[in-house]
């Protein structure tokens, strides 16, 4: 039932305040580190230039890459910081309610073991990238807003030179639609941690994370074959959403420069392809089954 | 149909260890249901069963629905208060109840409201910040704002000083029982609950020894305090235990004729507590 989601996923809010204190403590620091360049910048007067941003006579391409560059670095920081909340969320998720024994209470309610389970899974794979959202559009314009002052202390038109040049809903577009496809193309990671927290006895960290570890070495001593090490490899670095680039050298001043050109990242992107990936939906499946798993765990596991 | 639980031949084994094992019993309307029994005798493990948080085999029915199988129409109707079963120490009061009104149709915040206005607890507390009794209070009044048709209680009281006991079996009375809702409590501190309870069911070895009401058991049980020659006749009817009590024997009749005892001594209806120990101790010899 709607109803008890909503509920549900509100209580995983109050319970996990890590899922708001992550990003605004990711948001503070980056837009402290970023107020301390300008300061430190602007202490050698005009000898220095503040990056390119407040050089009027760069080219209005090459301004348009360095703010988009700005961006997406500031972006990033939180991609990251929000990738390892997941992990420690789903981890902690079905773990928590059993170290502090409040999972027969939970149960002792109207709400059945899928229902709960569904609930922490859409946390990890929906609530907190959209919070992460929340918080990036946040920072975009406390730094940009703090990018103006600095440019029109230089004398510079932050108007023309900052807000004119940023195609900012191309942004924000594509970095949503890259913070909900990347959950999705990473659900067996989710689904997994989510079984682990279910089943573990102890140190969900360590039982999640070994196996990764510990399997692929097996398989190359015993078959001698690296099937597995390469499906995590391409699964943790092979997201099928990039246009016929590799998302590493999406930083390459060239490719950027051309993106640039474009005036778009959401031309970048290839959400079709993404959709149609058959190796997408087989990961979606590999997190229903561990989903499947661990609500079956909860149901079935007598925990005294 | 007035029975609210029937149990058939309910049994649940742990790899080689029966924890209960084939159980029938029955419990109606309105009654208020004391499951007693020495730690590891399959209390928890049955009321685990009946409220569909473990699987048994048998036949277990409890409001009409199969508990494990219909659990979440089940603890629609049905609430429990466990020692095992804590409330999570990081939510605030206040939220706990939103998420109740949210999650229970039967549940009423304004009741909830009104209950909490007698007690200490503030709606902003964390459950962490609260005394081990208001816990208890809050738990318990979030309870009785349930419109629910059975109670379980499993040592509601553990760890709780004597005023704080006190007063929660009189809160449970007053505001939750009303005659049409049916309460099934374990606990070891069974003189605390003796006169609240209306029927009684031992339970040792996963095996009932005695289901009855209590008022039969005033009937059906006697206890004679006798020394010397009386003793030795009292003897002859068969007592099911005997004890030493200051010089005297004190000894536990069933379904003995007081009358045909009366001139031996003092008679009186035995403690819930020392029919149980006779009943245990009997069973072992």
């Amino acid at each position: 039932m709607i109803g008890n989601q909503l509920a549900l996923v509100k209580r995983e809010l109050w319970e996990h305040r890590s899922i708001f204190v992550t990003p605004a403590a990711v948001m503070l620091v980056v837009s402290l580190i970023v107020l301390t360049l300008y300061i430190a910048a602007s202490g050698f007067g005009e000898a220095v230039e503040i990056a390119i941003i407040t050089a009027s006579n760069v080219g209005e391409t090459e301004r348009r890459v360095a703010l988009i560059a700005f961006l997406l670095g500031i972006s990033i920081v939180f991609v990251i910081a929000s990738g390892i909340l997941t992990i420690f969320y789903s981890l902690d998720a079905l773990y928590a309610e059993r170290k502090d024994r409040s999972i027969l209470f939970w149960r002792s309610l109207p709400v059945t073991d899928a229902e709960t389970v569904l609930s922490k899974l859409l946390t990890a794979a929906l609530t907190i990238p959209l919070v992460t959202f929340a918080a990036i559009v946040i920072a975009h314009l406390i730094n940009l807003v703090v990018s103006s002052i600095f440019v029109a202390i230089e004398g510079g038109s932050p108007g023309h030179l900052i807000w004119g040049s940023i195609p900012l809903f191309d942004i924000w577009g594509a970095v949503l639609i890259v913070l909900i496809a990347t959950p999705l193309w990473l659900s067996p990671f989710i689904g997994w941690f989510l079984f682990v927290s279910a089943w573990t006895r102890r140190s969900p960290l360590l039982v999640a994370f070994l196996p990764i570890i510990i399997v692929p070495m097996l398989e190359y001593f015993i078959l001698r074959t690296t099937m597995l090490s390469q499906a995590i490899e391409t699964r943790t670095n092979a997201m099928p959403l990039f246009k016929g680039i590799d998302p590493s050298t999406i930083f390459d001043e060239h490719k950027l420069a051309v993106a640039a050109e474009s005036v778009s990242l959401l031309a970048l992107l290839d959400v079709g392809k993404f959709l149609s990936s058959p190796s997408m939906w087989l990961g979606l499946v590999v997190c229903g089954l561990f989903t499947t798993a661990a609500i079956y765990v909860r149901r079935y596991r007598d925990e005294s | 149909m007035t029975s609210l639980v029937t149990a058939r031949g309910v049994s649940k084994r742990f790899g080689k260890v029966l924890a209960v094992d084939n159980v029938s019993f029955e419990i109606e309307k309105g009654r208020i249901m004391g499951l007693i029994g020495p730690n590891g005798a399959g209390k928890t493990t049955l009321l685990k069963a009946l409220l569909g948080l473990t699987d048994c085999d048998g036949e277990l029915s409890v409001l009409g629905l199969d508990p494990f199988r219909q659990r979440k129409e089940l603890m629609q109707n049905i609430c429990f208060i466990a020692d095992v079963a804590v409330l999570p120490r990081w939510i605030r009061v206040s939220q706990l109840l939103d998420f109740m009104a949210a999650t229970h149709p039967n549940f009423s915040m304004s009741r909830a409201q009104e209950l909490l206005s007698h007690t200490k607890v503030r709606h902003d507390a964390k459950i962490r910040q609260l005394s081990k009794g208001m816990v208890t209070q809050l738990h318990l009044s979030i309870i009785t704002a349930i419109d629910a048709r059975l109670l379980v209680l499993d040592e509601p009281t553990l760890g709780l000083d004597i005023i704080f006991r006190k007063e929660f079996y009189g809160n449970l009375l007053n505001d939750y029982f009303d005659g049409e809702r049916t309460i099934l409590i374990t606990t070891h501190q069974v003189e605390e609950i003796e006169n609240l309870l209306t029927d009684i069911m031992f339970i040792d070895e996963g095996r009932i020894i005695l289901n009855t009401t209590m008022d039969s058991l005033a009937e059906r049980y006697s206890e004679l305090m006798a020394s010397g020659d009386n003793a030795a006749r009292a003897r002859g009817f068969g007592p099911i235990f005997e004890r030493d009590i200051f010089g005297k024997k004190a000894m536990l009749f069933e379904g003995v004729d007081r009358e045909q005892l009366a001139d031996l001594g003092e008679l009186h209806t035995p403690s819930v507590a020392d029919l149980f120990v006779a009943k245990i101790k009997g069973a072992a010899a």
